[in-house]
């Protein structure tokens, strides 16, 4: 049965994260204009990835909040909006080529690697690029990123009931992408702090079968 | 001039993707939970990379109408459900990326003119950086663009429907200016797609 859900943009990264013979039984897709609180009563954590519809979740933040506020985790990666979330996300140009052209500046320079999430991760499990920074976060956040100009990268805070992890990085949409081959190492863990269960330790797999007319949706 | 119906989900920094010049006019539709767009409007639907294809599948019967009126649709992105009309796109992560390569087919209406195969082969030297998984094209459509293992990765689909279609394996395509720098590929073969939409006085039937 699932324990996360996976709020949904139609987007197909998303898709092929959450369809994924390894993850599929964990992750349930909720289509983002369809999502309820009743959709959500019975999860443990929801996942808000990169390319989500900002302008929906501002519409139905309500539901995020009461999901914190019955002490649940959710987890939200890249791009925010301060219309439903009290922390200033900015833009910034994507490096992905950092470890080809200067491998000792990585995207991120500090991270708390005590956090369940980062515990065991090599500092390049641990970040393969940003999708911009955190100017601002709640008064009562813990910072577990930085960058080396000392902007916020990933942060929590519980002061809404639950957890609230943030970043900007991908790991979903990453993932789904599979050009970067080592995140499984990364979502293994975000999966396992989000429901207590570990996915198998193997490479993810597509099941084609998911795509088409065999669609999930 | 064409007219241009732009879809988007939401995504931050989309409308940059696709700017409004001398060929096109875009008008950005914005889904919603009753997403049901009139197109009648319009010559040509764009689907950009990262767009919601649980929408478009709700409208697919609209699009294969709007195509069978001779109009043309790019849809540069993942389409995982099936509304695209003769043509579906599978992800795969069987290959390394390391590999990818990019090879071109025929291209009778040069839609891969002034198109510099490397900068799709490579960026920063790196390889499979553009295209992700692959389409499995209509009989008859036209292959610009295979990968190394002969996969369908850019079709012209002039056969399904009588409009004409540019479809993509999930690599993104752009309609933006480089302030009087060469167009990159993803720009380029974008762009001649347009000029052949605008200079077409061939249906897609021939």
């Amino acid at each position: 049965m699932a324990k996360i859900g996976l709020i949904f943009n139609g987007v197909w990264s998303h898709y092929a994260m959450a369809t994924a013979p390894k993850y599929r039984d964990l992750y349930e897709l909720l289509y983002v204009h369809d999502l309820t609180a009743a959709a959500v009563a019975d999860l443990d954590a929801l996942a808000i990835p990169f390319q989500s519809n900002q302008a929906v979740l501002t519409e139905k933040k309500d539901i995020i909040y009461d999901f914190l506020a019955a002490g649940k985790k959710v987890f939200l990666e890249g791009d925010s909006s301060t219309a439903w979330l009290d922390a200033q996300w900015e833009d910034r140009p994507v490096n992905n080529y950092w470890w080809v052209t200067d491998p000792t500046k990585p995207p991120v320079s500090d991270t708390n690697y005590d956090h369940p999430v980062y515990q065991g991760l090599t500092p390049r499990q641990a970040c393969w690029h940003t999708h911009g920074v955190y100017t601002r976060v709640p008064e009562a956040a813990e910072i577990l990123q930085t960058n080396a100009g000392g902007d916020v990268i990933t942060w929590q805070t519980q002061q809404y009931g639950g957890t609230l992890l943030a970043t900007t990085l991908d790991p979903i949409v990453e993932h789904g992408v599979q050009q970067i081959t080592h995140l499984d190492n990364y979502v293994d863990r975000l999966t396992e702090w989000l429901s207590g269960v570990r996915p198998t330790p193997d490479r993810m797999t597509i099941d084609a079968a998911a795509y088409g007319e065999g669609a999930l949706v | 001039m064409l007219q241009a119906l732009l879809i988007s989900n939401g995504l931050q920094g989309l409308e940059k993707y696709y700017v409004s010049n001398e060929l096109v006019r875009y008008t950005i539709c914005l889904i919603t939970k009753d997403f049901n767009p009139d197109l009648t409007p319009y010559d040509l639907l764009v689907v950009p990379n990262g767009s919601d294809h649980v929408a478009m599948l709700k409208i697919k019967d609209k699009v294969r109408a709007f195509l069978d009126e001779g109009k043309a649709l790019v849809c540069c992105d993942g389409f995982f459900t099936a509304w695209v009309p003769g043509n579906q796109w599978l992800m795969d992560n069987s290959r390394r990326t390391l590999d990818v390569r990019y090879l071109p087919g025929p291209d009778r209406h040069g839609l891969l003119q002034n198109i510099d195969l490397d900068q799709l082969n490579f960026s920063h030297g790196m390889s499979g950086w553009w295209s992700c998984g692959y389409i499995q094209a209509a009989p008859g459509a036209e292959v610009l663009l295979a990968d190394t293992w002969q996969r369908a990765i850019v079709v012209l689909d002039e056969v399904s429907t009588n409009g004409r279609m540019l479809l993509t394996a999930s690599g993104p395509l752009a309609d933006v200016t480089y302030s009087g720098k060469a167009d990159s590929a993803l720009v380029a073969l974008y762009r001649n797609f347009i000029h052949l939409l605008s200079t077409s006085t061939v249906p897609a039937h021939g």
